[in-house]
């Protein structure tokens, strides 16, 4: 199995090195475009840069869309000359306008693909796909052209790309399916090794526990909580009475000040105090029905402290049912009305800086009235975590003192 | 000079020649499919010799690929079939692909790139579910991404637009699924979501907002957009004919409204039913009693509206027209028998047609809402069911097709029909034949041409 990783990753490497080193202008293969401009011929050029330049400009409401047309038929007519300039024209965070683009694109590369000999440049392709910098989706189509040219490109270019942001998931996949065969065929290093790899590139939560799970089961260790940055150490509070929907809007004492040895009046008139909880299940899902109680309009209250090896930027991601607010270092980052939802994985993101040593996290989370129909749940619960950009942990850990009334306000 | 003859005739003769063109051509043409549910988004069809029943190997006269999935109905104009798919990592490859009618071959495939896709479920919904429409001149596509596409019957892209990029992503956890539908030259879109919600009217020709009305206080909706015809005037909903005739008790009936000068428009979500003015996006009135969250598209007949909601919810009967809250005084009955979450209902004469998604099919007297059986019809369903001739479709998830007589008192099942895949689709019919999707082909049922 080792040996079909280290041929994909010297067949890929070729393929950058193809990609990098490209062949000089007027070389066989060269796309004629490329060689007009260079040649003089600025009006060639002009043209295909003014309809570009039409199509970037396309507006909300579909403003320009005729002229958009016209460009884009004008681009079309072109011929693969205009595919690189059109490969770089997609790479925009315009859809719009990069579907425009992509419409002559496509139309160009249909033609070329009924021809015996298709003229299309195909170590500009390479580069682009091999290229993260691009826009993904655009990268994804061109490894698909490629792989139609080259029957086999996408099997090995992907399983290489395990940091590439566009094909880290197809990358992962392919590693656990090594994983899976080498285990299948007794070799247990390989397939640990494959599952490694699988696990610590991961990011999607699926593969990240389909990864821990295939680790454990051959004994290794796997940590999906660091690994994912879940925060799973809390402090929990509550019920509080919230009639109906009136949980999101009321303000109850943590809000105000951080007492994790007070006693306040819950619902109902009972006394309520912070009691210690740890998520209950492998992706840092909190269950407020089992920490608090079963109860209908009502709100609780999470608080977690955290340790930060440094001042950093980082993402908090969150999702609660029904919904959730949550203040880091006493400022109220997220907060989002909504009722009867799931708690998803991941369902908000929210860029927080977070400060050298200890962050003080507070997440409140309303329960609404019972669902009409009976028979739907009536589920309270919260997930949080902190993560970068790629959605990998960033390294905090739980600072909650031991008990509540070592707790500092 | 051979043009422009005709003129020369004598009105009377030229009057006879009409009628006997008429007489002898049989139809005067075959009805089109343009959009989600057929012409009037019913799922009635004025067609008659439809197929009753077929395998894969007996009544399919093409059968075609697709690419990704999708549960958008295939829409049918002339001699083309428009359908939409959605696939890739995160269902973000869009697809707008023209087949032709006699041969299922392809004519024309768009390709778009969604902006925004949402979250999706894995059979029932994705960024292709809610279906096209065509004016005959132009297809307009919307996908659960947020995109609206209009295309030319060429294959030539319009225009487009990122509502998503515009007014905020759509949040939904199974994909958006509202059908868009067209009004004289408006494109009509409702985008209920967990986000600000709102419905759009869109310049058909130019894709320009024409008006945008917020729904602030409304969330989650799957349902599609339905236009309820001004009033007073004679039953609209296609009537199929059993047997070839026409059932005159059914048609005749008229209830007029006289307050409804206007075509309303109808959405449904967030517990209620709400009328709109499809010109101008006023809202005219709501009627309470809907789930919370909504997936049947309301039908009508005799002057009145059907909407349901379920599971555990109601089907009510309203009679359109009015302002404000009109739910004291405008619901005529109701009924919690066999309501369904996803398909909608079907109403055929005095009949409405339920199945729920576990397959349990309920007819109801459309006069009084009382129920004439019940029935298990297949396995669980998605999909909408349509009718013509004189029959009732209903396509399961298994791939089965149940098709039943139709404004019988009796429930009197015609033929089981299985297909090799799963079937979430709506069916469409038109010249003659069935479109039958299913989970990875399109296919087109019917006597040969």
């Amino acid at each position: 199995m080792k040996s079909f990783a280290v041929l994909a990753i010297a067949i890929t490497i070729g393929a950058l090195h193809k990609a990098v080193a490209l062949p000089a202008r007027g070389e066989e293969g060269t796309p004629r475009g490329f060689a007009d401009e260079k040649t003089g011929n600025e009006k060639t050029g002009d043209d295909v840069a003014q309809a570009i330049a039409v199509i970037a400009r396309i507006g909300p409401q579909a403003e320009s869309s005729r002229e958009a047309r016209q460009a884009r038929d004008r681009l079309a007519q072109r011929g693969p000359d205009v595919i690189p300039k059109l490969l770089d024209a997609m790479d925009t965070t315009n859809v719009v306008a990069a579907n425009w683009y992509r419409t002559a694109y496509d139309e160009i590369v249909a033609s070329e693909l009924s021809r015996p000999q298709p003229r299309l440049p195909i170590e500009a392709l390479r580069a682009y796909a091999a290229d993260s910098d691009r826009q993904g989706r655009v990268r994804r189509s061109v490894v698909r052209l490629l792989d139609r040219l080259e029957p086999g490109f996408a099997a090995a270019f992907v399983p290489t790309r395990l940091d590439d942001p566009e094909f880290r998931s197809d990358a992962v996949e392919a590693a656990l399916a090594v994983g899976s065969e080498a285990e299948a065929s007794g070799d247990r290093d390989e397939a640990i090794d494959q599952f490694r790899r699988a696990f610590e590139h991961a990011r999607d939560a699926e593969q990240v526990t389909q990864a821990a799970a295939k680790l454990t089961a051959l004994g290794e260790q796997a940590d999906i909580t660091a690994h994912l940055g879940l925060v799973t150490d809390w402090y929990v509070l509550g019920p509080f009475d919230a009639s109906a929907y009136s949980g999101f809007a009321a303000v109850f004492p943590p809000e105000e000040r951080i007492d994790l040895h007070a006693n306040y009046t819950g619902k109902e008139g009972k006394a309520i105090g912070w009691s210690r909880h740890a998520a209950s299940d492998a992706l840092g899902q909190l269950n407020l029905v089992q920490c608090i109680a079963p109860v209908k309009e009502a709100v609780g209250y999470a608080y977690s402290e955290l340790h930060a090896p440094r001042e950093m930027e980082a993402q908090l991601r969150c999702g609660a049912d029904d919904n959730c607010t949550v203040w880091l270092n006493g400022e109220r980052v997220f907060g989002r009305e909504q009722w009867l939802n799931g708690t998803r994985f991941d369902r908000f993101v929210v860029p927080v800086r977070l400060r050298e040593g200890n962050n003080r996290l507070l997440v409140k989370v309303c329960q609404g009235p019972q669902h009409k129909d009976p028979e739907v749940a009536n589920n309270w619960s919260l997930q949080l975590r902190f993560c970068d950009a790629t959605g990998v942990g960033v390294g905090l850990v739980s600072a909650l003192p031991a008990t509540a009334k070592e707790a500092s306000p | 000079m051979t043009t422009h003859c005709w003129r020369r005739l004598p009105k009377p003769v030229l009057a006879l020649a009409a009628f006997a063109v008429l007489l002898f051509s049989g139809r005067a043409h075959a009805e089109n499919w343009p959009g989600w549910r057929g012409a009037d988004r019913t799922g009635v069809s004025d067609e008659l010799g439809l197929p009753v029943a077929w395998s894969e190997d007996q009544g399919v006269l093409w059968k075609t690929a697709l690419p990704g999935s999708g549960i958008s109905n295939p829409i049918v104009w002339d001699d083309r079939v428009f359908v939409t798919s959605s696939d890739g990592r995160d269902q973000d490859e869009l697809h707008l692909i023209c087949l032709s009618r006699d041969d299922g071959g392809e004519q024309w495939h768009l390709r778009l790139w969604g902006s925004a896709p949402t979250l999706y479920h894995p059979t029932k919904s994705n960024m292709a579910s809610p279906s096209p429409v065509t004016d005959g001149e132009h297809v307009f596509a919307f996908f659960g991404s947020g995109d609206v596409v209009c295309a030319d019957f060429g294959g030539g892209l319009v225009w487009q637009r990122s509502l998503a990029n515009e007014y905020g992503a759509f949040e939904n956890r199974f994909a958006a699924s509202s059908s868009p539908l067209l009004y004289h030259d408006l494109l009509l879109l409702q985008c209920d979501h967990y986000g600000p919600s709102y419905l759009l009217a869109l310049d058909k020709r130019t894709g320009a907002n024409r008006w945008k009305s917020d729904r602030p206080d409304v969330w989650l909706s799957w349902s599609s957009p339905q236009l309820m015809p001004p009033a007073p005037q004679r039953d609209a909903v296609a009537q199929p004919p059993a047997g070839g005739k026409r059932s005159r008790a059914a048609t005749e009936k008229t209830v007029v409204a006289a307050d409804r000068a206007e075509e309303e428009l109808l959405v449904c979500g967030s517990h209620r039913l709400d009328a709109y003015n499809p010109s101008t996006g006023e809202k005219l009135w709501t009627v309470g009693g809907m789930s919370r969250e909504c997936v049947p598209t309301p039908v009508f007949g005799h002057g009145l509206i059907f909407a349901t909601t379920g599971p555990n919810g109601q089907t009510i009967c309203i009679r359109p027209g009015g302002r404000g809250d009109v739910s004291a005084s405008h619901v005529v009955w109701s009924n919690i028998r066999g309501t369904p979450f996803v398909p909608s209902p079907i109403l055929v004469g005095d009949y409405l047609y339920l199945v729920d998604d576990k397959g349990v099919g309920t007819c109801l007297d459309a006069t009084n809402g009382r129920m004439v059986w019940r029935k298990r019809l297949g396995g669980a369903f998605t999909a909408s069911p349509v009718a013509g001739d004189g029959k009732l479709y209903f396509c399961d998830e298994t791939g089965k097709t149940t098709v039943i007589e139709a404004e019988t008192k009796k429930y009197r099942e015609l033929a089981r029909n299985q297909l090799d895949e799963p079937i979430f689709a709506s069916p469409a019919i038109s010249q003659r034949r069935l479109f039958v999707r299913t989970s990875g082909h399109l296919y087109c049922i019917g006597a040969a041409p």
